[in-house]
Parts: structure tokens; sequence; C-alpha cells
């Protein structure tokens, strides 16, 4: 069980971008997390996994538990290995390495050679579409193929707990379903637990158990998700989303923004 | 034409310990991308350790060798933790700064241990030449190219097929993200600098084989740092064949030069050739391609 209680981050000392988050992600569920741009979806998730410290972000207040123990302070590779696994927003992959080694390198906290050989034809059989990709330099897949192969990476570590940040975004219908089956098939065979970031919120919901939804820092509603998917805001809220092109040039910018202070 | 083949063969075996001085600034940039200037020191206290534990204390070669990489091993994760690890974040600009503020801190030792002298090593290598086909070849010097070669070999082989390398190659792409997958990139900087130091001292003492140590030894790693940059600053590769072009470039054309003149020519080509080599290409011969595709 993943718990945060009243948790604040800070960038750069100075800009408080979660002011008091409390969620639980209970062992064996799928919890969404749904929000606007800029709500704080992905800090949260930067925040359980450790890495907010390579964009100067820090956990200032509050408490992340994850099975009882503490882990707001922990580093990034300690926190991979109690179980915890974050697939990053954009499907970012080592670009100039091959599908294969992106994927072996999601077993690096791990040291059982046989196991990890076993897992990686798991894997495969997971994105069965990845086998014949398997020694392509990877910067070069489609967003489909990226997405598997980021699923894939993350699998590799044998996760308690998945942290998936927008995993449908930009992808066809079909793949979107796809991807969702294989979530949820994730979920059920593997028992990992899943905190799921969407702005796909009606796929969201019906595929977990419970949802937040955070705006400007906070959580503002929650609930089982059968009741937040009638929720009349909620449903006004992602419909008035709809203008896809803007947002994607607004996520550019940052993301470009975002790297350019990490590089310096 | 052998007098040609002649400067190209001291030229190449020159170029090979180029090569390792660029292969150890390429390292440390890949992974950390900072560009040190702190490599020349490395490689000039490689060059002392040795000096230090084979001919001061006499110690067995293989045994001194090893102490003076322990040495110059422990030298470089100390000057990266304690000078470069609290730069992590901060602009990169400030980061070069750091190693340049290393190099003239190391360079004040350097100079105090030397005393205004000079420090022989006792020759390890042969010092005979051999002749073949009317040519020189020194001995000790085509040991330590194939040496050096074999050092370049081993860490292209750990970069393609260990598990480290697998870490190091990732955490070279991108830090966050090799952090989100149980990388301690952290860990990888450290490594990375204990091993780019210990290839300097390798480049340090094969240039003790050759001319005895003095003041501007620690000047060899700004040579480094035209051959990473030439070679392109991320490449292993760019950096082995700037190595041995510089090498080869300067003795053919001091070798034809000087006694034009009057001599210098040397110390002139390595700036030529990075001026001449970064007009046509400014990333580099082997400037990383991007991979654009969002
Ligand atoms: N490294 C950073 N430094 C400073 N501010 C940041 C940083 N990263 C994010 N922010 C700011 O924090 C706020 C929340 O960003 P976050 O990426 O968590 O939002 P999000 O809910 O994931 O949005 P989106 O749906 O666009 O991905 C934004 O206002 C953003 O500008
Ligand atoms: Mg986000």
């Amino acid at each position: 069980m993943l718990s945060l209680e009243n948790v604040e981050v800070i960038y750069n000392d100075v800009i408080l971008v979660l002011k008091g988050v409390s969620m639980q992600v209970p062992d064996g569920k799928i919890v969404s997390l749904l929000g606007a741009n800029g709500a704080g979806k992905t800090t949260t998730l930067k925040a359980i996994s450790g890495v907010l410290y390579t964009e100067l972000g820090e956990v200032t207040d509050g408490r992340i538990e994850f099975e009882g123990r503490t882990i707001g302070r922990m580093d990034p590779e300690d926190i991979v290995r109690l179980g915890i696994v974050q697939v990053m927003e954009g499907r970012k992959l080592f670009e100039h390495l091959t599908v294969d080694e992106n994927v072996k390198v999601g077993a690096y906290s791990r040291s059982d050679a046989a196991e990890i050989r076993r897992d990686i034809e798991r894997i495969y059989q997971y994105f069965p579409a990845l086998l014949e990709l398997k020694g392509r330099i990877s910067g070069y897949l489609s967003g489909g193929e990226r997405q598997m192969v980021v699923m894939g990476r993350a699998l590799m570590a044998r996760p308690k707990l998945m942290l998936l940040d927008e995993p449908s975004i930009g992808l066809s219908p079909m793949l979107v379903k796809e991807i969702f089956q294989i979530i949820k098939e994730i979920n059920l065979q593997e028992k990992t637990s899943i905190f799921l970031v969407e702005q796909n919120a009606m796929i969201a919901l019906s595929l977990s158990e419970y949802g937040y939804v955070m705006e400007n820092g906070r959580v503002v509603i929650d609930g089982p998700s059968d009741k937040l998917k009638e929720n009349e805001d909620i449903k006004e809220f992602y419909l008035g989303l709809s203008e896809l092109g803007k947002r994607k040039s607004y996520r550019e910018v940052k993301h470009y923004k975002r790297r350019k202070r990490w590089l310096g | 034409m052998s007098t040609f083949l002649q400067f190209l063969i001291l030229g190449l075996m020159e170029g090979g310990v180029y090569a390792l001085v660029g292969v150890s600034i390429v390292l440390v940039y890949k992974a950390t991308k900072t560009v040190s200037i702190a490599h020349g020191q490395l490689l000039a206290f490689g060059a002392f350790f040795f000096y230090l534990f084979f001919g001061y204390f006499g110690l067995p070669i293989i045994i001194a060798l090893l102490l003076c990489f322990l040495a110059i091993g422990v030298m470089g994760f100390v000057i990266e933790r304690l000078a470069l690890r609290p730069m992590i974040g901060q602009p990169l600009f400030a980061a070069f700064l750091v190693t340049f503020a290393v190099f003239v801190v190391f360079d004040g030792v350097f100079l105090l241990i030397l005393k205004g002298g000079i420090l022989g090593v006792p020759k390890f290598l042969p010092r005979e030449s051999l002749l073949v086909g009317g040519l020189r070849i020194p001995e000790g010097q085509a040991i330590s190219f194939v040496l050096s070669m074999a050092v370049f070999g081993i860490i292209g082989l750990m970069f393609r097929y260990s598990k480290v390398g697998l870490g190091m190659r990732a955490t070279a792409e991108d830090h966050q993200l090799a952090q989100s997958t149980g990388i301690s990139v952290k860990k990888m900087f450290s490594v990375i600098w204990v091993v780019s130091s210990v290839v300097a001292a390798i480049a340090g003492i094969s240039t003790a084989h050759v001319i005895d140590i003095y003041y501007s030894y620690p000047l060899l790693g700004i040579k480094g740092l035209i051959v990473a940059l030439v070679g392109g600053l991320e490449s292993l590769p760019g950096a082995l064949l700037g190595g041995l072009i510089l090498g080869i470039l300067e003795n053919i054309s001091a070798g034809y030069l000087d006694p034009i003149v009057g001599g210098g020519v040397k110390e002139v080509a390595a700036y030529f050739m990075l001026l001449v080599i970064l007009l046509v290409k400014p990333y580099g011969l082997f400037g990383l391609v991007r991979i654009e595709r969002i």
C-alpha cells in the first residue's frame, strides 16, 4: 500500500507545486489520477519515485509511505528496489539503445540473471509486436511501439506498484484499447498495483477502482471510480478539454524548458 | 617516401597516447556532460604515482601499476565527490569552471612536487628499435601503443556488453530516465571518474617511458581535450581517431616544416587541426546524430 499524506513539493526552492496532497493506492488495485494540465499529476508521481531531485524539486512537507516505510527521502534507485517503478510521461526511451537493451536496462536493480532472462521472454509475450523490433535502435519507433517498450522496461523491475503517466496520449483508439487491456492484464497476472495518470478520464475510470482529481496542486475530488464517472463536474471538465492540438504544443514547450534546466 | 612512413609510424604511436587522454575526457563527458580540464592533472599525477611506486620505492612493476591505478582512482573519486557532485543540476559552464579550478590547484601541487626539476622513471619497456624495411620502430612505444589499443578495446567491450556498461550508456542518454529505471546516476558518475582517471594515468605512464616527468605534463590534458572535441566529445571511436590523427599530423608537419621554420611546429599543429576540423564539422568528426522524433 502506498500512501501520501499532506505532501508538499517545491521546485527551485520557490515554486510551490503540490500543496498538501493525500492519496492512497492499496495493494493490487488500479487507482486513477486525473486533472488538467499543470495540476501536479506528474509531480506527484515524481515525488513518489524520487526523481524530483533531478529537476531541483523537493518534498518539503508531509509523508510518503510504501508498505509502512517512509520513502520520501530515499534515493530513486532504492525506491525501485522496494518495488515502485515510474513510467515517465512522454514515453521516454534511451533513444540510442536497441529495443532489447531498453527492456534489459529495466532490470538494472536486479541481479538474478536466470530470472531476468525468463522475464525478458515474458515481456515479449505481453508485447509480441516488439519481438521483431528487438535489435532496432529505439529512437525510431512509433508511439505505440514506444509505449510497449516503456511498459516492458518497467515490468522488468518486477514492480509491486507501477506509476503510469499518460500511457494513452496520442495513440489511435485501437491502440489505446490494447494498451489498457495490457495494463489490466499486468494488474491481474502480476498482481501489480497501478497508479494511473490519464487525460482519457472515462477509460481510466472504467479500468480503476478509485480515482483522484487534482487541480492546482490539490486533490479536489476523490471517490470510487464508478461514482466519479457519474459526476457532472468531471464529465463537463473533461469534455471541455478536447482541444488536443493546443495542449500538445504547450506540453512540448514545457518539456523543452525542463530538459534545458536539467542539462543546464 | 620512407621518411614520410617513418613520421607516420612515430606519429601513430604518439597518437595512441593522445587518444587515451581524449577517451578519458569523452568518458566523463558522455556520462556527466561535463567537459573536464582536470584530466591533464590526472595524467600527470598518474605518471608521478608510477614514478613513486616503481622508480622511488622500487616495487615490482605489476604492483607499482596496481598501486598507481588505486591512487589515481582515489584521486578521481575524490575530485568527483568533493568538487563535481555539488555541481549536479547547476549550469554546465559552472561545472567546467570547477574542473579548471581543480586543474589549477593540482598544478600547484604538481609544481611543488617537481621543485623545478624533472623526475626520470626508470625505463620499464625495451628501448631498442626494430628496423623493418628501413623503418625504425621503437619497441617500447610500439608496446605501449598496442596496450593503449587494448585499453580502448576493453572499454569498448565493457560499454557494449557489461551491465555497468549498459547502465553507463543509459546514464549518458538521460539522467532522469536512468534514475527512474533504478540506475544510481551518482554512483555512475563515481565509477566513470575512477575509470577515466585510470585511463588518463595509463596515458601518463606511457608518456613517462618516452619523456621524463616535467612541468608541462598536465598540458597534455589540453591536447586530450582537443582530441575529444575533434572526435565530437561523445564518441569513443571519434576520440581514438582524433588522437591518432593528431599524433600523425604533429609528427609529419614537424618532420617536414621544422627544418624550414626552425622548430615549434609540433606545438601549433594540435590547435591548427582543431580549428580546421571544427570549421568544417562544428560538432566534430563523430558528433552525435540527434534522433529527433516526438
Ligand atoms: N522542474 C520544474 N520546475 C519548476 N516548475 C515545474 C517543474 N516541473 C513542473 N513544474 C510546474 O509544476 C506544475 C505541475 O506540473 P506537472 O508536470 O506536475 O503537471 P501535470 O498535472 O502532470 O500536467 P500535464 O497534464 O500537462 O502533464 C506546473 O505548473 C509546472 O509548470
Ligand atoms: Mg504530466
